[in-house]
């Protein structure tokens, strides 16, 4: 294990983080691609894991690691299975607009 | 003067510990009493179910050969009692925490009077019916249910606690049900078989509270504790509980349920439903006694309390008038016979009640025999005449051929059940009659004219019968069961060797039984057999003569043959010599006639009073309870959440922009409060 | 060994989908044969001279910062319900062979998960274990009502489900209100029963009494105790007959179960104190599940209502906390899971012949169906509590216990709250018990021949199956085995009284011991005041 994290690279780390995390949710809130939006989901994901491992390195412990092994996992299985879903809603109706699939409310 | 509370009660203090060295050491196996028709109950139970199985027609003689070795061992227990008792464990039942309840057997002088009672009536009856049955279908059928009856009765008899006797009781009353619902597709033997189930249930329920009364009392249920620490609690002399009081009350509504006493009578005539031999077995014989015997085996427990035995006395004495009324107004002779039961068995309660379990023992004891004459005579009528029993439509039977041995015990059994001199009603009925002049009660001296009163009205309709039946004009008309078609004359089908066998037996019995008891009170066979036995109890010395003259059964004997050839007298000029006249009388008194004829209108009474507001509650509680506010509160509780969803609903309307902007907006929200916190 | 017994069903049941629908009915059968089986070698195994305590046990660790470890083991309480459980399945399932004729794979697996859930739920030892069992049994019932049900079978499949289950999460909330306390005083969790039924016994009176309140709420809906038996009739009403026998055979008894292992014991003051009020809400329900059976004109809501009722004897019994009224309630919460059980699978086969439930459209079916009428007969006369027969004995003891119950017997004091009052009035249940189902038998079984229209009876059933009319050695070999049980514990209820004497007069010394403990801390409390 290497030194601990200071408190200065920690708040670099943390701006980062929230930096990307803004970027992803005002893509998100403003984008009506399908895809886009989804890899904007990507994108706030990734924010809190670099939060995580920054944490991790501050505290000196793995389990800010062990978050993101946690965290990179979800998002594999989870992108597949956005994308798949994605793929099957364009072969359903080839638009990709989120405000035309409005009536999957339920 | 005898008074009830002052009479005394014989124990034989060796009677409470079984293991005792007074006890009887039995070299008869006598759980066979009860395993013997078990066996064959089985047999004829498998037989029943295997439809189109040729060798259903043994199962008359499979029956005869289980009930004939029940009572052959029966003989040679009562034989090996003889004035002791005996104990004898079969297997454990129920034992849990104290309650103990074996299936284990007492054995004094009554049980075997009741055993040979049971199982001989029982033998005769099977042999009738394997005549008179044959051709029906449920040929099989009817002999296990015999043979379970006979199971379930000796059992009940044999018992040695009261949750065993329970056992017995509700077992006899299964049997009942079933053979009562024999003819299952008659709507309304279904209906009495029902009937007289829940009816008896009443009864039972009596009896079941009692046993945990007694339970709570005694701290047993086993016949032998029980009557040794009534004797401790007798001779301590210290104050008897109310509780104690109070079992006897509950157990008399047993015995009222089961022995058709006022005011729970009113299945006994319905029970005529079943197939006749039934109801001279189950119905006049057995079955209806039992009541007479829970009375007579806990008598100890009677004694105890100064109210019981007055109540017994006048229910069985309102009964015994009753019924009688009844009786006198109907037109089917079985059914005259059934009200008959009820009057006589209120007679037995009377003697109970006043404290001759002598006399009602022995009244039970000849009643059987000259009662059972009785239905089975009915019964080859029936038989042979296709099921018609209306006495307008029968006349001058014993001129017709073939059917003189069944007039003959027709003519005996009537005697008997009028109390002719002589006969065995005569002695029963006398003894009885005679201990509710001398002892003393409230209003036991009423009770005793009543009875003879009642001795009157019986003479009257059983002789209405028979000089209605058998004797005057020949003229019949065949019943519903008979398909010849018009046209065709009408043969009767005179009853063949089993049938008139069985009806000399019994009409010999009717006779002579009475011998049995001659000499009254505790002298004689009988007197010294009950005197023996757990309903014994002790007139104090000297006080018996003192009433009218010097010696009341003497007294009795001869008040009750005036009253009886009286009864008997009147019955001749009306329905033998001069029937015209009774028609005239009859429409005389039209209203009460009618009122009588429909029963004084008791069953209306119980179904409008009983059945049909708790009926009416269970549609209320359905209805309006489960259906209307308990499912409606359910329903009320299921709409909240409903109601809740629905105000939010809109808030979710598709737009996946819409729902980050409020995810954002809820962490907003939280920021901010945490941050205004801090 | 008791692992091996909750894993028969299961892997019988991976076995039932692997293998073609054709197989499955016989796969199921074998399988909970096997179960039953394996049983017997546990009741072989346990030692009844000590059957009080926990035995047979096993234990494995679970989630060790929680304390919760997957620990098993039966008293002979449990067991003999394990039993009960393991040998109706096989029944149930025998029963079934020509009834399913859609979706079978599935059926016989949600059968055989049913199996293992509830047999989960009797040898858990951990109060996690017990209770995700206790739920995961609503979940196959829920669809073998749902999808093999009759014609109202989604209401009824979602009515059982949300009323049981608000019921459970009530109960639930109770039992952690419970492992909180016990951390709250030892400062570690755990789920062991024992450990904390030791601290739910040795709080306040007024703690017991909210803890007794939670877990009634979810047994008593289970048992069900009036007012809250509605979703029964509805439930037995749509449901397919071998969910019917589980039901009333196996499920009610999780309520009773629940209240003999958790509420006595937990809050022994707090159920001394409200047994009274316990003990009317049955003797209510007694009487009312009698007078409506009497006037319902479909059978098995008949039936349905008839178990109201008889289950108000059975906890009544529970609630007299003396020896005769608890070990009558266990002789109870058995007898009526083989009698009730045989009546629905009686009131199954005419079902599966005629396709009505009605009773105005079925009589006098005794002239055709004369095995079928014997067996009905037998077991109507068992229900009814005819002595001789098992259901007298439980009843008697339940009513006797009731009447006992807190008097002096021969002037020694005795336990227990109510008194003859409790008593005398259950027991004109017994009359009202002989009413209806003697009005029962009597339109069904008896009176004139006669069945419902079948001009249009016939095409509704594509898939049928010809059975005889009267029964076929199968059905007889469901019926039979029930028939002989009941008639041997009938005559030899020692083989069960004798075993469950222990573990009852365990708990009635226990819970009296704390309702003394109690009145005298409230005495000192009071003359402390004072």
């Amino acid at each position: 294990m290497t030194e601990p994290l200071s408190i200065l690279a920690l708040n670099h780390y943390l701006l980062l983080s929230a930096v990307l995390f803004v970027i992803g949710f005002i893509g998100f809130l403003t984008r009506r691609n399908l895809i886009i939006m989804f890899l904007c989901t990507e994108l706030m994901f990734q924010a809190a894991a670099i939060a995580m491992i920054a944490f991790g390195a501050y505290h000196g412990n793995v389990q800010g690691q062990v978050f993101l092994i946690f965290i990179l996992t979800i998002a594999a299985a989870e992108a597949a299975l956005a994308l798949a879903l994605v793929v099957m809603l364009y072969r359903r109706r080839p638009t990709l607009d989120a405000e035309k699939w409005s009536e999957l409310k339920g | 003067m005898i008074s009830a509370a002052g009479a005394q009660l014989v124990l034989l203090s060796s009677l409470a510990s079984a293991s005792d060295a007074a006890a009887v050491r039995l070299n008869v196996p006598v759980e066979w009493i009860v395993f013997a028709p078990l066996l064959a109950a089985l047999l004829c139970g498998i037989l029943a179910l295997r439809t189109g199985d040729a060798r259903a027609r043994y199962s008359g003689a499979i029956c005869v050969a289980g009930i004939g070795l029940a009572f052959l061992t029966s003989v040679a227990i009562a034989a090996s009692v003889g004035y002791g008792f005996a104990h004898e464990t079969v297997f454990e039942w129920i034992r849990f925490d104290r309650l103990r309840a074996d299936f284990a057997f007492f054995l004094d002088p009554l049980t075997s009077i009741m055993l040979l009672v049971v199982t001989g009536i029982g033998t005769l009856v099977a042999v009738y019916a394997s005549e008179y049955m044959r051709g029906d279908r449920g040929y099989a059928r009817f002999f296990a249910f015999v043979s379970l009856f006979i199971v379930a009765m000796t059992t009940l008899v044999l018992a040695d606690n009261l949750i065993l006797m329970y056992l017995g009781w509700e077992g006899v009353g299964l049997c009942s049900y079933l053979l009562i619902g024999f003819y299952y597709e008659k709507p309304a033997a279904v209906a009495a078989a029902k009937k007289a189930f829940i009816v008896n249930r009443i009864g039972d329920l009596g009896f079941a509270l009692g046993i945990c009364l007694t339970y709570l009392q005694f701290g047993s249920v086993e016949f032998a504790v029980i009557f040794e620490q009534v004797e401790a609690l007798r001779t301590s002399g210290a104050e008897i509980p109310t509780a104690i009081e109070a079992i006897p009350f509950l157990l008399m509504l047993g015995a009222f349920g089961k022995s058709a006493q006022l005011p729970l009578y009113v299945w006994l005539p319905d029970a005529m439903e079943g197939p006749t031999p039934v109801s001279a077995l189950i119905h006049a014989a057995t079955m209806v006694t039992a009541g007479v015997y829970l009375i007579a085996r806990t008598l100890p427990l009677f004694l105890l309390s100064e109210y019981a035995l007055p109540t017994v006395a006048w229910v069985g004495c309102l009964t015994a008038v009753f019924a009688a009324t009844i009786g006198m107004a109907q037109y089917d002779i079985k059914r005259i016979f059934a009200y008959s039961t009820v009057s006589q068995l209120g007679y037995m309660f009377m003697g109970l009640g006043v404290l001759s379990s002598v006399g009602a023992t022995f009244h039970l004891f000849t009643h059987a025999f000259f009662k059972a004459a009785l239905f089975l005579g009915c019964g080859a009528v029936m038989h042979g005449f296709a099921g018609q029993l209306d006495l307008r439509r029968l006349s001058g039977l014993g001129r017709v051929p073939g059917w003189q041995i069944v007039t003959g015990s027709m003519l005996v059994a009537c005697l008997a059940l009028a109390g002719f001199p002589l006969t065995s009603g005569f002695f029963s009925k006398d003894m009885i009659l005679a201990e509710a002049f001398v002892t003393a009660g409230p209003g036991y001296r009423a009770i005793g004219w009543i009875g003879l009163l009642t001795a009157g009205l019986t003479a009257y309709y059983t002789f209405r019968v028979f000089f209605r039946v058998f004797l005057g004009p020949v003229h019949f008309t065949a019943g519903e069961e008979h398909h010849g078609g018009h046209g065709h004359h009408f043969h009767p089908h005179a009853p063949g060797a089993a049938i008139n066998v069985v009806l000399i037996v019994l009409g010999a019995g009717a006779i002579f039984a009475g011998w049995a008891g001659v000499g009254g009170g505790h002298h004689g066979w009988f007197g010294s057999m009950v005197h023996h036995s757990t309903a014994a109890y002790e007139a104090p010395a000297g006080a018996a003569h003192g009433g009218f003259f010097s010696n009341p059964h003497q007294w009795m004997m001869l008040a009750s043959s005036v009253v009886g050839l009286l009864g008997i007298g009147v019955a001749a000029y009306l329905h033998l010599y001069n029937r015209a006249a009774a028609e005239r009388l009859r429409r005389s008194i039209l209203p009460v006639a009618v009122l009588a004829g429909h029963k004084w209108c008791v069953d209306e009474g119980y179904d409008l009073l009983v059945r049909r507001p708790l009926r009416f509650i269970g549609h209320v509680c359905y209805s309006l309870g489960d259906t209307l506010i308990i499912n409606g509160l359910v329903a009320l509780g299921g709409a909240v959440p409903r109601l809740i969803g629905a105000a939010v609903r809109p808030m979710q309307n598709g737009r996946l922009q819409g729902y980050g902007l409020g995810m954002a907006g809820g962490l907003a929200t939280v920021i901010i409060i945490v941050w205004v916190m801090l | 060994m008791l692992l091996t017994l909750l894993l028969i069903p299961i892997l019988t049941a991976f076995a039932v989908i692997l293998r073609p629908a054709r197989q499955a009915a016989l796969i199921a059968t074998i399988g909970s044969t096997a179960a039953f089986a394996w049983s017997m070698l546990v009741w072989r195994a346990f030692d009844f001279g000590d059957s009080a305590a926990m035995q047979v046990t096993a234990s494995w660790t679970w989630i060790e910062p929680l304390g919760l470890r997957l620990s098993l083991g039966v008293d002979s309480i449990a067991l003999l319900l394990v039993m009960l459980t393991a040998a109706l399945t096989p029944l149930a399932i025998l029963g079934s062979w020509t009834a399913i004729t859609q979706r079978v794979r599935e059926f016989y697996l949600w059968m055989l998960i049913l199996e293992a859930a509830m047999l989960g739920v009797f040898v858990a030892r951990d109060l996690l274990v017990f209770y995700i069992a206790f739920e995961f049994t609503l979940i196959p019932m829920y669809f073998l009502i749902a999808v093999y049900g009759s014609t109202n079978r989604a209401r009824a499949s979602i009515v059982f489900f949300l009323y049981t289950f608000t019921g459970s999460i009530l109960t639930l909330v109770g039992l952690l209100y419970v492992a909180w306390a016990h951390w709250d005083q030892y400062g570690r969790w755990t789920f062991d029963i024992a450990a904390l039924t030791a601290t739910a016994a040795s709080m306040s009176a007024a703690q017991q009494a909210w803890v007794l309140l939670a877990l009634c709420c979810g047994f008593a809906v289970k048992v069900p105790l009036f007012p809250v038996h509605t979703w029964l009739p509805l439930a037995h009403t749509e449901a397919p007959t071998a969910g019917s026998v589980i039901l009333a055979a196996v499920l009610l008894k999780l309520g009773t179960y629940g209240l003999y292992r958790f509420a006595m014991p937990m809050c022994p003051a707090a159920f001394h104190e409200y047994a009274p009020l316990i003990a009317v809400l049955c003797i209510v329900g007694i009487i009312y599940g009698a007078l409506v059976c009497w006037v319902q004109r479909d059978m098995k809501r008949l039936i349905a209502y008839s178990s109201v009722s008889h289950l108000g004897f059975c906890v009544l019994g529970l609630a007299a906390i003396n020896a005769a009224g608890v070990g009558g309630s266990v002789m109870y919460m058995i007898n009526h899971g083989l009698s009730t059980g045989a009546l629905f699978l009686c009131v199954g086969m005419v079902y599966e012949r005629f396709h009505t439930r009605s009773l105005d459209e079925l009589g006098g079916l005794a002239r055709r169906m004369p095995v079928w009428t014997a067996f009905t007969i037998f077991f109507v006369l068992s229900s009814v509590g005819l002595p001789g027969l098992n259901g007298f004995v439980g009843e008697f003891l339940t009513f006797f216990g009731a009447f006992t119950s807190g008097q002096p017997v021969q002037g020694l004091p005795t336990g227990g709250p109510l008194g003859p009052w409790y008593g005398a009035i259950a027991a004109t249940g017994m009359i009202l018990a002989a009413i209806y189902l003697l009005y029962f038998a009597g339109h069904l079984v008896f009176g004139a021949y006669h069945l419902p229209d079948t001009s249009h009876a016939g095409h509704d059933d594509h898939a049928h199956v010809r059975l005889p009319r009267d029964l076929c050695m199968r059905e007889i070999a469901v019926l039979a085995p029930l028939a002989l049980l009941c008639f041997w514990l009938g005559v030899q209820p020692g083989a069960i009284l004798s075993r469950i004497e222990q573990p009852v007069s365990e708990i009635v010394t226990h819970v009296n011991a704390a309702a003394d403990r109690s009145m005298l801390i409230t005495a000192i409390d009071e003359s402390e005041d004072r």
